[in-house]
């Protein structure tokens, strides 16, 4: 939980520009106007809206329309609808004026009072005592005071706890500090609604102690806010700090209204209270802005003390503008305070808190504008951050009873101008005599740039003055210069000030290792800047071209520059494969000429055999083998083929599948007319 | 049992029809941690405009010790947001591994910082890739790109306005006006690839102490200062890391802006369209592209083979769709490129695509056998990786679809015909002449 505390205490912190507030203003009516823009169904929401547009003074009509009032009128007339739906229904009636019925509050208030008698919860009495001070309100004919008032006041009563809580219901032992401010908005109710004078003093001095020891559970930001924080109860919704706060705050300053006699409060916790509700600036919620404008609403009109919120629309002065310094004073809503002075107790320095440079002045008061005014800064004040402290002094003493100012109230005020740049020049120096080589000067307020060189044994010197308007010496907190190297590798050095003059001498001995003893050239660029410095500038100086010795081999590397992100992602170079050339080949005619060659020497044969004069009678005449020889040849005619359908399309499996056969088969024939003829042969050589 | 079964189904329909899937890839459930339930007030703007887009908001404190991002092994939620830059440790089970193992399960994380960054959440963006300025009193200051106000005069409220340069990350309508920022700057990890600068610092700005003087040169510098970082992680798992949380709040939304030496004024800063733009980028809206009914054949016939040959023509096509929050529309973009890819690319060519989400191409498959694969790496700045792959294995000819009748070998097929012819002829002759 604590660093929830802390967290928030940062968070607020954030929001807050400074620990000053600004009360409510324009920006918070548009606001409204924008989140309260839905038509909702629920009357606790028209309720709120209605609220937040009355408090805020919001000329347009949120956008609630008859129905709402339709709405209003069904609940009021149905006898069984909750004690919640009633509550926010006369709520909404308040605002609205619907025209209601005097019989039906009649017959309400009477079930009401008979509720808040049988009531157990704290809600049921809250709502019904609620209810019945809305109708009181309302419409003066009906009899809404209760009878037995002390009876209900100590019924509420013996729901408290010791430590300034409460509890829901009398079964439930966890307290409350959001039912606290439930209870004392009732406890108000009941003492407003009592017939007769009840005993009051005793009673109500009891809640006072109880109020005071509510009070004690209270929780402090840094910068001065309170707010009360609910821890976690189980078994009922968790409240945040905004709305425990509000219920608090509404519950306080309702019982305050109807007691008579003071509650005693000390002023820094209503105001720290008011700087709580207002440093949430513009809530984004509904929920959230009701609460903080209805508490607000409370605070601006408590019995207590009212409190006063000093502003300042602006806390940067120029000093070239020579504007006023203006202050206002307000409470929370942004209406006008009591007469009042506001006194400039003392200005100093945040450098110097020592040494004042205001003491005690009063502001002067613009009755047109609504605010105070320094009419005029002092001469000495020159550019820089101060604090400025302010006191609220009341003209009446009534008021100081009624009003809080917080007493001493620090502002960070900036204080900016323009800052004279001059005398800059840039010079090379030699390293051991220091005699000038080359030596420029600069108009910063220019854009000229200079090229310069230099080697390892040199120096170069950059000089400038910077002065304020006051004619001092001026110390920025931005004082850069940049070396970028053609690699985009950056080196930066702080310019430091000798006296009035800013100066930085870069002995290139010295920094050879620091540079990476890449030699180059040097982009020169200076940056001078501050809060207060209304000209900052950042400007290329000019370049340096380096003549650096070589880098020995120990070296540390330079860093890889940054790689550009968008290179990453671009698509990539298209690959075309390269295909395998095919082989050379002839040209098919010479091709064709070659085979008409190889044909040559087979036709020369057949030529030769006819010359020859080669005959056939050796065929046998006898029937079977000739049939015998005729199918030998047709076998090795076939067994040819057989090669030439190879070529053509035939597979090695088929050709050799079917060379079988056909050899088995020729081999067959082959022998038969083959032993025929030898035999014929050696018959005749026999013969 | 098998009621059991049932019931136990139909109990986790709701939560499996809502979650996160590869079909409806927007986040849908959102646990918003926080330091202080003011944030959820403050910061409504921000936190509205992520409910009107459909999302499904659960804010808790961040110590609050019942928070758990999973449950029985499922997680609960598709991303985080921790506008929680104070927290020390997390309540109930969650820890910077917890958190980090849900974006490695592919979630999306934002996280708000803010100086005074704690320990956890340094420990977690440094996990990212991210750095942020080691000094926690540091802040971005800038003293020439400040946001011009007569209330904060440290100059530490910048309006910057150099943005990422991606459409998808950060819309198509350019922003206008500058951003409002205000809180600590980081660096980005050189050695992280995956993580990008969406707004940078302007070159005179540096990160350090507004109200200490500077002793030596800040660490932080100039452009290379990220003020507001993304991540998307290999798994798709997008991340948003911004500086300062007060950038999300509703006066920042709502604040005018005008930037140092710029003579016009916004009447209201550019926060609200970056957040709203870049939310949708890191909520899976915008960005989330699937690659569906991958499809190669040979030229001339549609079905998908088993295997090429070399040298043979084929034809691939893939449909790309990008995720708009609501339906699938076709992708249009023209560097979406295939890879025919063994040991390295052999064939790297780029699709045309048909305005309609359809990418196609033809070429010629290598003379090279082997083992391919048909590859689309598509990375774009912003998108989602698209990385397909599909194994194809490529064959040589076979022994009978090599060319046949070469002209140039006819000289050899005619000797050996003719020799053939001539035995035939001789055997004859020799066998029967007399």
């Amino acid at each position: 939980m604590a660093t929830t505390v802390v967290g928030a205490a940062f968070l607020l912190l954030l929001l807050l520009p400074f620990s000053i507030s600004q009360p409510i203003s324009d920006s918070h009516r548009s606001a409204a106007s924008d989140l309260f823009n839905k038509i909702s169904p629920s009357l606790e929401d028209a309720y709120e809206a209605l609220r937040v547009f009355e408090i805020l003074a919001i000329e347009k009509k949120p956008p609630v329309t008859t129905d709402t009032c339709h709405t209003v009128l069904e609940n009021l007339g149905s006898s069984s609808s909750p004690l919640k739906d009633l509550f926010y229904a006369l709520k909404v009636s308040g605002i609205l004026k619907c025209d209601v019925d005097g019989a039906v509050l009649k017959k309400i208030a009477s079930r009401l009072k008979a509720t808040v008698h049988d009531a157990s919860t704290l809600l049921d009495i809250y709502y019904s005592v609620g209810s019945l001070v809305l109708i009181k309100d309302q419409d003066s004919n009906v009899d809404v005071l209760l009878t037995d008032a002390d009876e209900i006041f100590r019924s509420i009563k013996a729901l408290s706890q010791s430590d300034g809580r409460w509890r829901y219901s009398s079964n439930n032992p966890e307290s409350s500090t959001y039912a606290a401010g439930l209870a004392l908005e009732a406890l108000a109710g009941v003492i407003s609604l009592a017939s007769s004078e009840i005993d009051q003093s005793k009673q109500v001095s009891i809640v006072k102690n109880d109020i005071a020891k509510l009070f004690d559970r209270i929780e402090k930001y840094d910068d001065g806010a309170y707010y009360f924080d609910e821890k976690f109860v189980s078994g009922s919704e968790h409240q945040d700090s905004l709305s425990t706060t509000s219920s608090v705050v509404r519950g306080v300053t309702s019982f305050a209204a109807v007691t008579s006699g003071r509650i005693n409060l000390p002023g820094d916790t209503i105001l720290g209270l008011a700087k709580f509700f207002l440093g949430i600036g513009i809530p984004g919620d509904t929920k959230d802005f009701f609460n903080q404008v209805e508490s607000l609403s409370f605070l601006e009109s408590n019995r207590i003390s009212i409190p006063l919120i000093l502003s300042l629309p602006e806390t940067v002065y120029s000093l070239t503008k020579k504007g006023q310094l203006k202050v206002k004073v307000n409470t929370v809503l942004g209406s006008a305070a009591p007469p009042l002075t506001v006194k400039l107790i003392r200005a100093f320095s945040t450098g110097a808190k020592d040494s004042a440079i205001i003491d005690s002045k009063e502001l002067q008061y613009n009755q047109n504008g609504g605010f105070h005014f320094l009419d005029a800064f002092p001469k000495n004040v020159d550019v820089g951050t101060y604090v400025f402290v302010f006191e609220i002094v009341l003209h009446d003493s009534d008021s100081e009873k009624i009003y809080v100012a917080g007493g001493q109230i620090h502002v960070p005020i900036y204080v900016t101008g323009i800052i004279k740049v001059g005398s800059a020049e840039i010079a090379v120096l030699d390293s051991d005599l220091g005699n000038v080589e080359t030596h420029k000067t600069l108009d910063l307020a220019g854009n000229d740039v200079v090229s310069l060189s230099a080697n390892h044994l040199q120096k170069l010197r950059l000089s400038f003055e910077l002065e304020s308007p006051r004619g001092r010496l001026f110390k920025p907190h931005q004082a850069f210069l940049k070396l970028t190297h053609e690699t985009k590798i950056e080196h930066i050095f702080l310019v430091g000030n000798t006296g009035k003059k800013f100066e930085n001498v870069f002995d290139f001995l010295g920094l050879v290792e620091k540079l990476f003893y890449l030699s180059g050239r040097y982009e020169i660029e200076l940056t001078v800047g501050d809060a207060v410095m209304e000209n900052s500038f950042s400007r290329l100086l000019g370049h340096v071209e380096l003549d650096l010795p070589e880098a020995p081999e120990k070296a540390a590397r330079p860093p890889s520059p940054p790689v550009d992100p968008y290179s990453r992602y671009g698509p990539k170079a298209e690959i075309n494969h390269i295909f395998r050339v095919p082989e050379k080949r002839p040209h098919q005619k010479l091709s064709l000429v070659f085979l008409g060659l190889i044909l040559l020497p087979f036709i020369g044969f057949l030529v030769g055999l006819l010359r020859l004069g080669v005959n056939l009678k050796n065929f046998p005449g006898s029937t079977v083998p000739a049939t015998f020889g005729f199918l030998f040849h047709l076998g090795l005619a076939a067994v040819l083929l057989l090669y030439v359908l190879f070529w053509l399309k035939l597979d090695l499996f088929t050709t050799l599948k079917t060379l079988g056969l056909l050899g088995a088969f020729t081999m067959f024939v082959g022998h038969r007319i083959l032993s025929h003829l030898a035999l014929t042969s050696s018959k005749l050589k026999s013969a | 049992m098998a009621k059991l079964i049932f019931v136990v189904l139909l109990t986790l329909i709701p939560i499996l029809c809502t979650s996160f899937s590869p079909e409806k890839p927007s986040d849908r459930r959102i646990l918003v941690l926080l330091d202080d339930f003011a944030v959820k007030s403050s910061h409504s703007l921000f936190f509205k405009s992520l409910q009107s887009r459909g999302f499904d908001l659960e804010f808790k404190l961040a110590d609050d010790p019942k928070i758990a991002l999973q449950r029985y092994g499922q997680y609960l939620y598709d991303a985080l947001v921790l506008f929680c830059p104070t927290i020390e440790r997390f309540g109930g089970s969650i820890d910077a591994a917890a958190v980090l193992d849900f974006v490695d399960s592919g979630h999306d994380l934002i996280v708000g910082a803010d100086n005074n960054a704690s320990d956890l959440i340094r420990e977690i963006a440094t996990e990212c890739g991210v750095d942020f300025d080691e000094d926690s009193a540091a802040m971005v200051v800038d003293h020439s790109g400040y946001a011009v106000s007569s209330t904060e005069g440290d100059h530490t409220l910048i309006a910057s306005d150099d943005f990422i340069k991606s459409d998808v990350i950060l819309g198509s309508k350019k922003i206008e006006a500058p951003v409002l920022f205000q809180g600590i700057g980081h660096s980005l990890n050189p050695s992280n690839s995956l993580v990008l600068k969406v707004l940078s610092a302007s070159p005179t700005a540096f990160s350090a102490n507004p109200k200490s003087k500077l002793t030596s040169p800040p660490s932080l510098i100039g452009s290379s200062i990220s003020l507001v970082s993304v991540i998307q992680a290999r798994n798709n798992a997008r991340i948003l890391i911004s500086g300062s949380l007060s950038m999300f709040s509703n006066r920042f939304f709502r604040s005018d802006v005008q930037k140092a030496g710029s003579p016009t004024k916004h009447d209201k800063s550019g926060n609200e369209q970056f957040f709203t733009e870049l939310s949708k980028w890191v909520l899976h809206e915008r960005g989330h592209l699937k690659a569906v009914n991958v499809q190669h054949h040979k030229v001339g016939e549609t079905n998908e083979p088993s295997i090429y040959r070399i040298n043979d023509d084929l034809e691939y096509s893939v449909e790309i769709y990008e995720w708009s929050g609501t339906t699938w529309e076709p992708y249009v973009a023209d560097d979406v490129q295939i890879q025919f890819y063994m040991m390295s690319p052999y064939v790297l060519k780029t699709l045309s695509n048909d305005s309609k989400g359809r990418y196609f191409t033809s070429f010629k498959v290598p003379d090279v056998y082997g083992v391919f694969q048909f590859k689309i790496e598509y990375e774009r700045l912003g998108y989602t990786s698209l990385s397909l792959s599909k194994q194809i294995p490529v064959r040589p000819f076979r022994h009978n679809e090599y060319e046949r009748f070469i002209p140039a070998a006819y000289p050899y097929y005619g000797a050996a015909f003719s020799m053939m012819a001539g035995f035939f002829v001789f055997s004859a002759v020799h066998l029967y002449n007399k």
